[in-house]
């Protein structure tokens, strides 16, 4: 095949990317979705962590997660990156935040650049599904509350207890059996004379 | 017309033969339950009727959204109504209340001064005594499920249960069944005390705390043996007995206890041991039912939950409170159910 290998020319996103972009209503037709694109992304830049409608959210995100793969993958010294960054921060002082925070913070990131979690929302409303988009690595307090690793909740303390015993039960047969071993070689070697082979065999614990 | 009067003088003969016998005598399990019961909700309602004038207290909130003040009545409300004031996520997963950081308090039990309060779930990050009073109340509502599992013709005497201890695999209670000498259960028969108990999970009860004196501990246990025995050395401190109930189900126990039964999640009756008395003891059997439970919420793998369930058929390893071989003195306090 001829074809340009296209990861070569767009880096690989590590989100999943619908192959149909998003229609978001606006007066101004798709330049003004594109408008709130930029605000969205600007504003993820600049804060790090927004809450803010699905829709918007899923597709801000994908430019986000683009605009920070490149600025990776070509540094500050690359005229067409710099336009994008130019044309995708509104805030120009943001092009420094860039190149200089978030490219340090996800270069050796093998995960998406970005986090969404749903948000809850007040029952009952017509509102639409909230979610909260954030910078991974961001300085606020982590959203999630996962403590599977906790040796104190209760289902590891039983778990924990259960290896326990399950050790010690294997350490005890192990030692009943070396004790076995030991005891027919003892009779062995009473019964006849202790010949070299026999007691080299001994030496390696059958485990 | 003949009917009627040969009704009506087999009523009076009735409850004249009544009248001649102790009641208690005649009273089959599950009356003696509901009679338990009614004291239970006379005591209480005795008891709210006391606190008099209604006093403010101020209980200071920290935790989640934001800490806050809340100006609560003394005597009358419970930290759950303190979590009732700020979500029902609050209400639903608050297993255990921290006053003032050090003292753990039932989510039922009224607060009586001006404190701190912290409400305490399963997955706070230091949860050892959440799980402790998650385990006691599991030990108490087996005994509740067995008592009700079983056929009016089996009476069942509960016996006590020992202080949890999570890492010998399951919470336990020991039951005495007189009837049955040796009874060993067939699976089928452990599938159905599992479906008891998951029953009266599902009832959402709550567990109510209620001091009472020893006379009326003493009054509402008659039927058994075991707990009538166990209550002087109970009420040896202060002659207060600490009773707990959920549903119908009164039991003595020190607590604290969970909020609310919807809180246990997983569970299973895993075995039924003989445990034999010593020579010199009064009681010369004793079943120790087993089980293993988690809360709600927790999500476990099918395979770790068998390893669970597995090493919960095991017998525990705790003391038995009926074998006692040179420190009697010793055996005492653990044998009673309020032991913690």
């Amino acid at each position: 095949m001829n074809q340009a290998e296209v990861s070569k020319l767009v880096s690989k996103l590590r989100i999943k990317v619908p192959a149909e972009p998003r229609k978001l209503r606006s007066p101004k037709g798709p330049e003004g979705r594109i408008d709130k694109l930029r605000k969205t992304v600007t504003g993820l830049i600049k804060y790090e962590r927004i809450e803010l409608n699905h829709n918007r959210g899923d597709e801000a995100r994908q430019y986000a997660e683009r605009l920070i793969s490149e600025a990776i993958r070509y540094g500050d010294c690359h005229k067409p990156t710099m336009d994008v960054a130019n044309y995708w921060l509104l805030e120009k002082e943001l092009i420094h935040k860039l190149f200089k925070v978030l490219v340090p913070r996800f270069e050796n990131c093998n995960t998406a650049y970005t986090r969404m979690l749903n948000a809850p929302r007040p029952l009952p409303s017509r509102v639409d599904d909230k979610v909260v988009l954030e910078l991974r690595g961001n300085p606020y307090p982590s959203l999630v509350n996962r403590q599977s690793n906790n040796r104190l909740l209760i289902q590891n303390v039983l778990l924990d207890a259960a290896k326990y015993d399950y050790r010690q039960s294997k350490y005890a047969e192990m030692a009943e059996k070396i004790g076995q071993r030991e005891e027919a070689q003892a009779l062995e070697k009473k019964s006849k004379e202790p010949t070299k082979e026999s007691s080299n065999e001994s030496k390696t614990p059958e485990i | 017309m003949k009917h009627q009067i040969l009704f009506l003088s087999k009523t009076i003969f009735q409850n004249h033969y009544n009248k001649v016998t102790p009641l208690s005598r005649f009273l089959s399990t599950q009356e003696a339950i509901e009679r338990r019961s009614h004291l239970f909700t006379l005591e209480k309602k005795r008891q709210a009727e006391n606190v008099g004038r209604i006093e403010k207290i101020e209980v200071k909130y920290k935790g989640v959204p934001n800490d806050c003040t809340l100006v609560m009545n003394k005597g009358i409300s419970t930290p759950y109504d303190c979590a009732r004031h700020l979500s029902e996520w609050h209400v639903d997963t608050s297993a255990l209340a921290l006053l003032d950081g050090t003292v753990y308090w039932d989510m039922h039990r009224p607060l009586t001064e001006n404190c701190t309060l912290e409400l305490q779930n399963f997955t706070v990050a230091e949860p050892q005594q959440v799980n402790k009073a998650f385990w006691r109340t599991c030990s108490l509502l087996l005994g509740a499920c067995a008592t009700v599992a079983f056929k009016d013709t089996v009476p069942v005497q509960l016996h006590s249960f020992p202080g949890p201890d999570i890492r010998s695999g399951s919470f336990i209670y020991d039951i005495d069944l007189p009837t049955l000498p040796d009874w060993k259960p067939t699976n089928q028969e452990l599938y159905t005390l599992s479906a008891e108990f998951v029953k009266l999970v599902r009832q959402n009860l709550i567990l109510e705390r209620l001091e009472v004196g020893e006379e009326l501990a003493l009054e509402m246990f008659r039927d058994n043996e075991h707990k009538t025995k166990q209550i002087p050395s109970i009420a040896r401190n202060n002659g207060k007995v600490t009773l707990y109930r959920a549903g119908h189900h009164v039991d003595i126990s020190k607590g604290p206890m969970i909020s609310n039964t919807a809180q246990v999640g997983r569970v299973t009756v895993t075995s039924v041991h003989k445990l034999i008395g010593s020579q010199d003891s009064d009681v010369k059997q004793l079943y120790r039912f087993q089980g293993v439970a988690l809360p709600t919420n927790v999500v476990l793998n099918h395979f770790a939950y068998s390893i669970l369930t597995e090493r919960a058929k095991k017998l525990n390893p705790a003391r038995s409170p009926i074998s006692f071989a040179t420190d009697k003195e010793d055996f005492e306090p653990e044998s009673i159910a309020a032991k913690v």
